[in-house]
């Protein structure tokens, strides 16, 4: 079947089930319910699903780890002829640091930070003797090095906040190399990174799986990226394997209708409008506008873009660039050093305390983060109707009527979704409230602040289709602040390219797709992951290998 | 010759009993059980010989008692749990023996508070017999130095020093939470300006400031719930700005501010709600340093005046007693290490609860 033999299986899963206790029923219920998995030396394997669907969880058994509130109920769990199940909790803790590895998404939450990289690094290696401190740390310098780490021999003295995203996810994937494991788990390690910075993570972590010959369990739920990575790749839906081929054979010819649909999400595409033409004023124009946050260095420079109605400018750059930062500017919760914001040709007082009520209702924001935009102990009809009540004055029977509209306006059933509280809803449903929210105060300007970045990919499909569909049909104006260019290329009439706080480039978005663009957004663009498993290799042959992501100055 | 028989057949059905219990253990498995009772098995070995006889019933009887109030706290959770509503109902379940045990003082506590003065036999003040006279049918715990019955004055000081603790406690907690909420809100010079009022109160040592203050404006209840409550509101305020600084950061509040909702309606709606669980947990905390400080004053003759009844006067009263190798005095004293540890025993659950240390 492919380039491994049966001889040289490494870790093999059969028929494995784990409960997961739920609070609110006070009982177990199965979360995986009966996965096969197998996989040889040297094998990268890519799981991928929606969230929910027990990547994390597999990940997690594979070291024979149960998580907090799981159990592992049936099955086996095989690793190196070594019956994980029923192995002692210490011999079990004996392989993982030295023999299984792990990574996790987010290094910065995973480093301590009171400690030094380079002693979080030789912790394992010296507790299982494998060597000594000072040859750990020699080693753990080569692996640096090999990582393409900038100062390998000055940067693992570093505090883990010294150094930047990327940085630490290699350090982390080094880490996790120190004792030259057989088996690593990544879980989601590029996702909470930029494309640019993606890049060289990638190229990193790929280089040093095949250097070694280790094999690796991919977690993610991005399809581009594990095209990228993997040899194999395993699809799952809700604790159920949906498929499993090669790469190669995957991404050409999928066989379920679950990993088509996946495959097809990217595909949402709108027509591009353009500006209208008779003299119609911006709803929102911001003109020169500087900012600084308290005593610090100006984080926007000179920034001067308009968003006319109807339409949909989607504002892009890396995480730093000041994306976020504009917005505030806008909405008035930062008041700019410099230039002025417009609404409709009338300037916006620059504090959002001295703006009138009718001011702050034309201006809406729907947030990344739909657990922290939520207040968890409001119901569903509060936070909707509370705009509706605010602004407008609805009162009883209106006011109901008037949350019930909402909700059908956001394709939530009113009657099962009315008295709910937003802890019971999924990431996708609370994104919509959230949407309602925005709605609800009759706006004619919403900015949306990476609102998909943290949803999958079918629910983020389905969000921007709403979006869309609310765009035609109460002609709202978008400012669509992100970092994934798929979202633009599928929902934007009007690209910003931002960069250090400045817009390095703007316009249409046909214009800004096709060449010659400014080196910056050439940079942007080539860096987004795409389905060819050899996407990555051309693009580090093009680049040169010194040169990927951040080293590629611009 | 029958003492030694009754008291040889003590220890030979103790040590039977002891050994009987080990084994059942060991046969169904339970580890903890097991290791628990054999090792007293083995300890009494060493009383026995040590302390004779009454050791090992002192022994029998404290496990005797250990085993009445679990049972006791048992019962009383199955109690709260079935006349509760199902929400509430299934919070109880989570509730250790100890939570339990501490709800059934604190509940005993409050009715004999409330119902004083039908469940005392004589009157807060009367004077019934002679000073220090003992325990008779007509007196359960005997005479104070008065005079007076001392089970009266006990169950009428449930009332006076409970009283007086929750309601300088509740005061606190209104002052320190509102100013704590006010801050996290305001933010800047507000914010600044009640931290360091916070910081000047917190730095005099709390007793002493309450003698100070109590001797200026005299010994009168309102002055006592007043002072108690100013000193012990900053914690409150420390407690409330930290729990609601961590929740005005989040997203949904910046959505209200930029709706243009008043700072008392994000108060009440938005970060109230958030905030509470901490917020319980410490008034129960708060609720024994107050009771304590309130305890420590009557003591001291500065709290609640004679002829009220108050746990922490009469420990002063009968003081003189304890050279006579009397228990009376430490009676009162019992009563109000007893309602400390059950409060805390509650509390303990609450913040087990609150702070999501959920055990599986």
């Amino acid at each position: 079947m492919n380039k491994f033999t049966d001889k040289d299986i490494l870790l093999e899963i059969r028929d494995l089930k784990i409960d997961g206790y739920s609070h609110a029923e006070e009982t177990w219920i199965p979360i995986i319910k009966g996965v096969n998995l197998t996989l040889h030396r040297g094998e990268v394997m890519g799981l991928i699903g929606e969230s929910g669907a027990g990547k994390s969880t597999i990940g997690a058994a594979a070291m024979g780890y149960a998580r907090d509130g799981t159990r592992i109920s049936d099955g086996s769990i095989e690793f190196d002829g070594m019956e994980l199940t029923t192995a002692s909790e210490s011999d079990r803790r004996a392989l993982r640091g030295s023999r299984i590895a792990y990574v996790a998404q987010s290094a910065a939450a995973s480093f301590n930070p009171a400690h030094k990289i380079i002693d979080q690094h030789t912790e394992a290696p010296v507790h299982y003797r494998i060597q000594k401190r000072l040859e750990a740390q020699e080693d753990a310098m080569q692996l640096y090095e090999r990582l393409r780490l900038p100062n390998p021999q000055e940067i693992g003295f570093r505090y883990p906040h010294q150094v930047s995203g990327g940085q630490l996810q290699r350090a982390m994937t080094a880490m996790a190399m120190a004792c030259r494991p057989d088996l690593i788990i990544f879980d989601e390690p590029t996702t909470a990174l930029d494309v640019t910075t993606q890049i060289e993570v990638l190229a990193a972590i790929r280089d040093i799986v095949d250097q070694f010959n280790t094999a690796a369990i991919y977690i993610t739920h991005d399809l581009a990226v594990v095209a990228q990575m993997a040899d194999t790749i395993k699809v799952l839906l809700k604790g159920e394997e949906v498929e499993e081929a090669p790469t190669e054979m995957m991404l050409d010819n999928p066989q379920e209708e679950y990993t088509k649909s996946l495959w097809a999400v990217r595909s949402f595409k709108r027509p591009q409008k353009a500006r209208p033409k008779d003299g119609t004023l911006p709803v929102i124009s911001v003109q020169n506008v500087d900012a600084a946050y308290t005593g610090g260095v100006k984080v926007l420079d000179d920034v001067s873009f308009d968003i006319y109605p109807g339409m949909t400018v989607a504002v892009v750059g890396e995480s730093g660039s000041g994306k976020s930062t504009t917005a505030r500017v806008i909405t008035g919760l930062l008041p700019p050093s410099k230039g002025q914001v417009l609404f409709k040709g009338d300037p916006l007082p620059a504090r959002y305390q001295d703006r009138t009520r009718d001011q702050l209702r034309q201006a809406q924001m729907i947030y990344q983060m739909a657990d922290t935009a939520l207040n968890p102990k409001v119901r569903i009809n509060e936070i909707i109707g509370r705009p509706a009540q605010f602004y407008s004055g609805l009162k009883g029977q209106a006011l109901k009527q008037r949350v019930d509209e909402l909700l059908d306006l956001i394709e939530l059933d009113p009657v099962k979704f009315y008295n709910r509280y937003p802890p019971e809803l999924s990431g996708g449903q609370k994104q919509r409230i959230g949407i309602a929210r925005a709605l609800a105060a009759e706006p004619e300007f919403i900015i949306c602040d990476e609102v998909t970045s943290a949803l999958d990919q079918l629910v983020a499909e389905g969000i921007l289709k709403l979006l869309d569909r609310l765009q035609q049909e109460l002609g709202l104006a978008y400012m669509f602040i992100t970092h994934d260019l798929a979202t633009v290329r599928s929902i934007a009439d009007e690209v910003v390219v931002m960069q250090h706080g400045k817009v390095v480039e703007q316009g249409p978005k046909d214009e800004m797709f096709t060449p010659p663009h400014h080196p910056y957004t050439d940079l942007l663009l080539s860096s987004v992951p795409e389905m060819d498993p050899n996407w990555l290799t051309t693009l580090l042959e093009e680049r040169g290998v010194d040169n990927v992501g951040e080293a590629a100055d611009v | 010759m029958a003492n030694f028989l009754t008291s040889g057949g003590f220890v030979v059905g103790y040590y039977a009993a002891l050994i009987a219990a080990s084994c059942i253990a060991a046969y169904y498995n339970n580890r903890k059980a097991f290791m628990l009772l054999f090792s007293l098995t083995l300890v009494s070995f060493v009383l026995g010989i040590v302390g004779g006889v009454p050791a090992l019933r002192g022994v029998t009887i404290f496990a005797g008692l250990l085993a009445l109030a679990a049972g006791t706290s048992y019962a009383f959770k199955e109690f709260l749990i079935q006349i509760s509503s199902p929400g509430i109902a299934k919070e109880l379940r989570t509730a250790p023996l100890t939570a339990s045990f501490g709800m059934f003082i604190i509940f005993t506590y409050a009715i004999a508070g409330i119902f004083a003065p039908w469940i005392a036999p004589h009157g807060e003040a009367q004077v019934i017999s002679d000073a220090f006279a003992p325990a008779d049918e007509n007196m359960l715990l005997g005479a104070d130095q008065l005079g007076r019955d001392i089970f009266s004055r006990m169950v009428f000081g449930a009332r006076n020093s409970v009283g007086l603790a929750l309601l300088a406690t509740l005061l606190a907690f209104f002052m320190g939470a509102f100013a704590g909420l006010m801050a996290a809100v305001k933010g800047g010079w507000f914010d600044q300006i009640m931290g360091r009022v916070a910081d000047i109160i917190m730095s005099v040592p709390s007793l002493i400031f309450a003698l100070l203050m109590l001797s200026i404006f005299g010994t009168n209840l309102a002055v006592i719930v007043v002072v108690v409550a100013v000193i012990y509101s900053p914690r409150v305020f420390r407690l409330t700005r930290a729990v609601a600084g961590n929740v005005v950061v989040m997203d949904y509040i910046e959505a209200a501010k930029l709706r243009g909702e008043g700072d008392w309606y994000l108060i009440r709606k938005e970060i109230l709600p958030n905030s509470t669980a901490p917020l319980i947990a410490e008034f129960g905390l708060e609720f024994c340093f107050v009771f304590l400080l309130v305890a420590g004053l009557s003591f001291l003759g500065l709290g609640i005046q004679p002829p009220t009844a108050d746990w922490g006067s009469m420990v002063r009263e009968n003081a003189t007693l304890i050279s006579f190798g009397d228990m009376t005095p430490l009676i009162p004293a019992a009563a109000i290490a007893l309602l400390t540890v059950s409060v805390n025993f509650v509390v303990d659950w609450m913040l087990f609860r609150s702070s999501g240390l959920k055990e599986m």
